[in-house]
């Protein structure tokens, strides 16, 4: 396997007696496209900013392409683009503008793909940027970001304001840069069905914890909902195995278990003395039982 | 040519992996046609090129598929044009559970579930 291109090892964040991250190792590797779920407060954009070495952790440590994040080189930086949730826009410039001054400061700036793209998100560049709406001033951040081909690209809630049209020629963007299979792609978004689209793989931030870490068909094979029907009334604390939540009916009960394995349907169906079947879950249902 | 449904419980890889058993198992893919590039599929549903490589390399290890070079993934030639008819059915069988468990939950029976099954079949004699 390659190198990972991020990789965090035990970081803790405090900010006062708030814990804002909690032992998180991971790692982001060539050609990976992580979506980042999580609740408001959960801890998504600490998480991106300090595996990008914008504050030194408590505890642990993150490198990027080989290096300490809290001391990259010039070079290194140059590889990663960020897109902060609250855009850094100069609100009074115009577009066209703001991009000179942005691809100023990068050598390598894709003139032909950033022309491309602003003419195919239609992106204004002759008003001033205090006058354009949300979904424009994000399309030009996100233009920002990426003009410079970045080989890691992070991104705190790219789309939230985009209309689904934009949203679907983001997407398509991302996978013209994974598709170089030496750069990487780190998005946070409330858009589950953007991160089931886009992502190969998901994490799920919880309470400053990465909670689940893998694989979106992993996760999605893994977390199911059993609906068991037996011949007789089951009891009340009905033991499931590997179960996050347990809802009992009489003779029937619903249970959303984790780590689901296919094989274990007939063993478990002849111990409740009844029947079995297996209901699949989105990535948003899956998300709402985690959180339960 | 597929239907993929990302917010589907299950994974898109598998879906068209299953969509494109089904349509070489029933003969509507021939063996020697070619399927869309991996791009293209992934351009037109906006989904990871990533998942349709997947099932494409499934299939391709299950010698459904055979990779050419420089061309896209083509039918692979089989020895019978169409798999026996209980690997077929059993492919169904998955739908078919789907279905009568909808039909239970809406309290109807069998009969009338046959029925609008045979009503269906004759609107979609293409």
């Amino acid at each position: 396997m390659s190198e990972p291109i991020v990789s965090a090892r035990d970081v803790t964040k405090l900010f006062g007696s708030k814990t804002a991250l909690d032992g998180v190792s991971a790692d982001v590797f060539p050609g990976d496209i992580i979506g980042v779920l999580g609740k408001n407060g959960a801890g998504k954009t600490t998480l991106l900013e300090t595996l990008l070495g914008f504050s030194p952790p408590n505890r642990g440590s993150v490198a990027v392409f080989g290096e300490d994040a809290l001391a990259m080189s010039a070079q290194t930086k140059a590889r990663i683009g960020f897109l902060p949730q609250l855009d850094e826009l100069f609100g009074m410039l115009n577009g066209k503008q703001h991009l000179a001054i942005v691809s100023a400061f990068h050598a390598d700036w894709d003139r032909a793909l950033v022309e491309r793209l602003i003419a195919e998100w239609s992106v204004p560049l002759k008003q001033r940027i205090d006058s354009l709406s949300v979904g424009e001033r994000q399309k030009l951040a996100v233009l920002s970001a990426l003009g410079h081909r970045p080989d890691l690209l992070v991104l705190d809630e790219p789309v939230a304001s985009l209309d689904p049209i934009a949203r679907r020629q983001f997407l398509r963007q991302l996978f013209a840069i994974a598709e170089n299979e030496d750069r990487a792609v780190l998005f946070s978004s409330h858009i589950v069905s953007d991160l089931e689209r886009a992502a190969n793989k998901v994490w799920i931030v919880k309470d400053g914890r990465l909670h689940w870490q893998g694989y979106l068909d992993t996760l999605k094979e893994s977390v199911v909902r059993l609906h068991i029907r037996a011949r007789s009334v089951l009891p009340r604390d009905l033991a499931v195995p590997n179960a996050l939540a347990t809802r009992v009916d009489g003779n029937t009960a619903i249970a959303t278990v984790a780590q689901w394995q296919p094989s274990e349907a007939d063993a478990l169906a002849k111990r409740f003395d009844g029947s079995l079947d297996v209901e699949s879950l989105g990535l948003e249902d899956i998300f709402l039982e985690l959180h339960r | 040519m597929f239907v993929l449904n990302p917010t589907s419980g299950t994974p898109i890889y598998r879906q068209l992996v299953e969509q494109i058993r089904r349509l070489i198992a029933g003969g509507q893919l021939a063996a020697g046609t070619e399927l869309p590039s991996v791009r293209e599929l992934a351009e037109r549903h906006t989904v990871n090129p990533m998942t349709i490589s997947k099932a494409y390399a499934l299939l391709e290890g299950e010698g459904l598929l055979e990779r050419q070079r420089g061309k896209p993934m083509r039918v692979a030639a089989r020895r019978r044009n169409q798999a026996p008819l209980a690997q077929r059915l059993e492919r169904l069988e998955p739908a078919a559970a789907e279905l009568v468990l909808a039909a239970r939950q809406l309290e109807i029976g069998k009969k009338e579930l046959l029925a609008l099954v045979g009503d269906e079949w004759e609107k979609k004699d293409v």
